[in-house]
């Protein structure tokens, strides 16, 4: 990722055989049978699309207008019941404001920290890669592992933060109980925002130098070229880490590893760090409500698709592309 | 950049690097510590002796050899798989045609956004009806399906490819399964090794898959490591959990470090970074 690929083109996107070649005229069936090619290839995404998503999300459904337990062969229909019940339940409300508020939270920080992390590494100093490196490896540990080693640091006693903290005479703060618990959920996350910083460095990468350059001679100092230039240009890539993120957040299990760590022990999930996806565990394993826990499920999947869409309809505006985006990207 | 800003984006940059690596270094620090270090508050920042011991009893104490099995096997299984498969679907997007394939192309882009937790417990019922439920045959669907992801990064990749490079196949009569096999297949190694590193890490990883559908004797390193190490009373061994820990992340932690360079450049020459 050298600055020396500013210039050098993409590849097309989209150049892709339209019409038969050459060596096909005379053929009259070689376009029917390019399609079957065509078939033969996407067959394998395509079969798995159908039996590993379509049919699941299907059977979710139904299940979701049952009271099935998952064990028992006799299940009723009871209908839209179990999505009466979710406006019933103070743990499904709560729970989804909570993770409402987790995404509002970690994702914005990340971003914001990825951003400025990502704009310092791309300045031309010494070592750069290996900073890049080095910022970027908390995000390929795994959740498991980043899990544990924040349980570790912020245990009461044997943990490092408290240990900085008698260090400056500060009294042990007990971090994994509530409330002070989720804070360490959104250190966790933001602890992962290499992740960020390698996307945006990517778009930082992809501004032609001219622009800023151009800002500078006519007098704008560092931080206007960066609000005026840097952030419009990289609108849709901070768009799409806003969409990524906030779907991400929406689904995360991560406070099940850093409490109890087993999916049983739902239940020692503490207050502050119980989100909607703990409660659909719990309702899933620990009460066996299969019909209940499909019904939360098609919850989320309507939220996450309805902030999606309010969130590309707001950003709509405010969104600035060089070039039209293609297709439905 | 004048000396004095350049020195303190240094400054920044080192702690940065200082906060983020932390929890790794005292992940490491509380794996060499004796339980009654453990106790003691405040921590101590070196061990006193420190102990090694504590990986031989992470290794004892629960079936970690085993569990290690089993995340190979599942890495492998799906790292193969989903990548031989991903190139494979990622080629006919690329380099063929047939009526719906934009459709298809954008139910495929549509996909990366749903969120998988979402199919992943009513799949779990339905893996358990066809006695799939405690066998790795999930994750060879899973493999053999590829990723939408990865698909998107190889048909990146192969469409920017000359058009040349597969006529002159054609001409001498060679079909498109030979023409992926033989030609456009050994070009790819960039966008191969990132698909690697990313498959590999992400099943090496995940936690709800194998936790939903093996059981404890069967599970993953992921699984094992979350719930194994308790004394008789239930309570966590910390210095045993950072020790299983050390030795869970730093397969990861390598394979970044020696493939980073790599893993960049897939992104990059397929036109996505």
């Amino acid at each position: 990722m050298s600055s020396g690929q500013l210039t050098q083109a993409r590849p097309p996107v989209a150049p892709t055989p339209t019409t038969a070649t050459r060596t096909d005229k005379g053929r009259p069936k070689s376009g029917m049978r390019r399609a079957r090619t065509f078939y033969l290839f996407v067959a394998p995404w395509v079969i798995g699309f159908v039996a590993l998503t379509v049919f699941p999300l299907a059977y979710a459904f139904w299940l979701s207008l049952t009271d099935s337990d998952g064990l028992s062969p006799r299940t009723h229909f009871v209908g839209l019941e179990n999505y009466v019940e979710i406006f019933k339940d103070p743990l499904t409300l709560s729970s989804l404001g909570r993770t409402g508020v987790f995404a509002l939270v970690t994702v914005p920080l990340s971003i914001i920290a990825g951003l400025l992390l990502a704009v310092i590494v791309n300045l031309p100093i010494r070592a750069r890669g290996l900073f890049r490196a080095l910022i970027y490896l908390p995000a390929v540990v795994p959740p498991v592992g980043a899990a544990l080693a924040f349980r570790l640091i912020f245990d009461r006693d044997a943990g490092a933060a408290n240990g900085v903290l008698s260090g400056l005479g500060a009294d042990p703060i007990t971090w994994l109980v509530d409330p002070n618990v989720r804070y360490v959920l959104y250190a966790l996350v933001l602890w992962g925002c290499g992740g960020a910083m390698i996307i945006s460095l990517a778009g930082l990468q992809d501004i032609p130098r001219e622009l800023t350059e151009a800002a500078q001679v006519d007098g704008a100092n560092a931080w206007q070229s960066f609000i005026r230039i840097t952030v419009p240009l990289l609108s849709p890539v901070i768009l799409f880490q806003v969409i990524t993120g906030v779907i991400g957040s929406l689904q995360s299990f991560a406070p099940l590893l850093l409490s109890s760590g087993s999916l049983s022990g739902a239940g020692a999930v503490p207050e502050g760090n119980y989100l909607f996806m703990i409660h659909v565990f719990a309702q899933y394993f620990s009460a066996s409500r299969f019909g209940y826990a499909s019904a939360m499920l098609w919850l989320l999947f309507a939220v996450i698709l309805l902030v999606t869409l309010l969130i590309m309809k707001v950003s709509a505006r405010t969104v600035f592309y060089t070039v039209e985006p293609e297709g439905k990207r | 950049m004048s000396r004095s800003y350049r020195y303190a984006v240094y400054i920044i940059l080192a702690a940065v690097v200082l906060v983020l690596l932390s929890p790794i270094v005292w992940l490491a620090i509380t794996s060499l510590k004796s339980p009654a270090e453990m106790a003691s508050f405040p921590p101590t920042w070196v061990p006193a002796e420190p102990r090694p011991d504590n990986y031989v009893e992470a290794v004892r104490s629960v079936d970690f050899l085993g569990a290690t099995r089993n995340s190979l096997t599942i890495a492998a299984i799906s790292t193969i798989l989903t990548t031989l498969s991903s190139a494979w679907v990622g080629f006919g997007f690329a380099r063929l045609n047939a009526p719906g394939k934009k459709q298809l192309f954008g139910v495929l882009l549509a996909t990366m956004m749903l969120p998988s937790i979402v199919t992943l417990v009513p799949m779990y019922l339905l893996f358990a009806k066809v006695h799939m439920v405690n066998t790795f045959w999930p994750w060879v669907l899973w493999g053999l399906a590829g990723s939408p992801f990865l698909i998107f990064l190889f048909r990146q990749f192969f469409a920017g490819l000359p058009r040349e490079m597969e006529e002159a196949a054609v001409i001498d009569g060679c079909g498109y399964v030979g023409i992926f096999w033989r030609i456009f297949l050994p070009q790819s190694w960039p966008v191969i090794a990132a698909s690697v590193i990313l498959s590999f890490t992400a099943a090496w990883g995940d936690f709800v898959g194998p936790a939903l559908l093996l059981s404890q004797d069967s599970t993953t390193l992921a699984v094992a490591m979350a719930s194994g190490y308790v004394n008789a009373q239930g309570l966590p061994l910390n210095n045993l959990i950072a020790a299983g820990a050390v030795m869970y992340v730093l397969p990861v932690l390598v394979l970044f470090m020696f493939m980073q360079r790599r893993f960049v450049s897939g992104f990059s020459t397929a036109g996505l970074k």
